[in-house]
């Protein structure tokens, strides 16, 4: 059985998520959150918002120069984190209902990539 | 200082001089009025059109497409480092020269016939041109008057009565106060919209809405004393206009990812310096059809192009100063646009709905209350352009 983790060793609790959410592109990270179930948002956001502080800290600490593989992954995470958060903490019950309108606002350009 | 006790609005009083009959309906979805539009208003105005963090270098180059007035625009910027707008379209016979919607080279040739054009326009080269009877000189692309305020390009497709900064009055100086006009990068999404451009625009400058469409992101800045979020002030400078936003004197907290995108994209406007500008609660309304918020940690533009009566295309841009520094930037930003296009998601889904009811042609008129004073001073403006063009073709005819 493999034991290859994704994601960087003082982030294993979020190794389950990795898969599913680490996406490049900001676009992509928005659609996943679009396409998400309930389930699935709120399950994520519940491992991993308490993790935002200590996440951000250690990518800071190690700078895009000497990110690896697992480094941006967990920058990705966290990216994701953002737009699922909009869904769990602000639109709630409504974001069925707003992803559905969301997806005509086309994401064509970001800094990290689109 | 605002606290929950003193809020005032603006009085009517400061607005009567834009009426306040009710306004006809006709003029939001009817294409004989866009048509005069085309002409009376966007033919005879500056055009936001992009920004020059797009040219970074010289020899880099956008094309823009204005529907509105058929045209497909090639913006460069020169070998001496000039930002410079053509048509984007071959001298010989028409074809449009440039595909790419963006780029760096140092010379642009037609697919057709391999005409060759250089960054400031001129024909450096056509394939058997002693054939022709004209010269080199007369075949440049056809420029089009182009300037530049707080680092925005502007396109004027007409012929200018005034230079950019003299069409924007005090506001030019605004533009360069605000972060816009140091910004490298920025965000961007679009959408389509079946609706009026007017339509689609003035739901962006008023705040009556707020509560009912927004209810997500208007809970935390509304207060029993200014339950609509109304502006402090409007301002108004020929067609242009502006409003200063109101911020309610005790937010409630944060919730959690959002607090901590606040508090790491803080200490990132803190390092750009740009937190506390005098602009930063200001949010401009440029003739005929771009916004500005001043704020530093969201400061986005908003552009509603018209397409036809009842489409148009928006562009939202939330501009940046530099390249994401660190992952806590990246963070940060992407938090912010996400917001932001949370918000004009419900916002574009209304506007649809509105240009629906409009465009059956059962109302005469809509109105407009004091706080959307804002729609009625662009209705003026729109309607006293179209006139005045209108009498000239008349004067023309008779």
């Amino acid at each position: 059985m493999s034991t290859q983790t994704l994601l960087p060793e003082s982030f294993q609790a979020l190794e389950p998520y990795a898969v599913g959410w680490a996406l490049g592109g900001s676009a992509v990270r928005a659609a996943r959150r679009g396409n998400s179930t309930p389930g699935e948002r709120e399950a994520f956001y519940a491992a991993a918002v308490g993790e935002l502080p200590r996440a951000l800290d250690y990518l800071d600490a190690k700078g895009f120069a000497a990110f690896d593989d697992a480094d941006e992954r967990l920058m990705n995470l966290m990216l994701s984190l953002g737009h699922v958060a909009l869904a769990v903490e602000q639109q709630k019950g409504a974001e069925t209902r707003h992803a559905r309108d969301r997806a005509h606002m086309r994401i064509t350009h970001t800094p990290a990539g689109a | 200082m605002n606290s929950p006790t003193t809020f005032t609005p603006v009085g009517q009083d400061e607005l009567d001089w834009l009426g306040t009959d009710p306004v006809p309906a006709t003029p939001y979805y009817d294409p004989e009025w866009f048509d005069l539009e085309r002409e009376a208003v966007f033919r005879r105005s500056w055009q936001q059109i992009g920004h020059v963090c797009e040219l970074p270098e010289n020899g880099s180059f956008i094309r823009r497409e204005l529907e509105v007035l058929g045209a497909s625009l090639l913006i460069t910027r020169g070998k001496d480092g000039e930002v410079r707008a053509f048509h984007n379209v071959c001298t010989h016979r028409g074809t449009l020269l440039v595909d790419e919607a963006q780029g760096k080279r140092n010379t642009f040739s037609c697919p057709y016939h391999m005409w060759t054009f250089g960054l400031d326009g001129g024909l450096i080269s056509a394939p058997d041109f002693e054939s022709f009877h004209v010269t080199k000189a007369e075949c440049a692309l056809p420029p089009v008057a182009c300037e530049v305020a707080g680092g925005l390009i502007f396109v004027h497709l007409g012929k200018p009565e005034s230079s950019l900064r003299e069409w924007l009055g005090p506001y030019a100086n605004k533009l360069d106060m605000m972060p816009v006009a140091r910004a490298t990068t920025f965000s961007e999404y679009v959408y389509d919209i079946a609706a009026n451009w007017k339509l689609t625009y003035d739901n962006f400058q008023e705040n009556y809405h707020l509560r009912f469409i927004h209810p997500s992101a208007a809970g935390p800045v509304t207060s029993p004393d200014n339950p609509f979020a109304y502006p402090t002030a409007y301002d108004f400078h020929g067609p242009h206009r502006s409003q200063r936003i109101w911020t309610k004197p005790d937010m409630p907290e944060p919730t959690p990812v959002q607090g901590m995108a606040f508090q790491r994209g803080a200490a990132c406007a803190m390092a750009d310096g740009i937190l506390g500008g005098e602009t930063a609660k200001d949010y401009l309304g440029l003739f005929p059809n771009f916004f500005l918020f001043g704020s530093p940690m969201q400061h986005f533009s908003h552009t509603v192009y018209p397409i036809a009566a009842g489409q148009s295309r928006g562009v939202i841009r939330l501009y940046w100063i530099g390249e994401d520094e660190t992952p806590s930037e990246r963070f940060a930003r992407e938090y912010f646009m996400a917001t932001a296009r949370d918000v004009h998601t419900e916002d574009r889904a209304v506007i649809e709905r509105g240009h629906k009811g409009l465009a059956s042609g059962a109302l005469e008129h809509l109105h407009f209350q004091t706080q959307e004073s804002l729609c009625r001073h662009l209705f003026n403006m729109v309607s006293e352009k179209v006139e005045a063009y209108r009498a000239e073709c008349e004067g023309v005819g008779a």
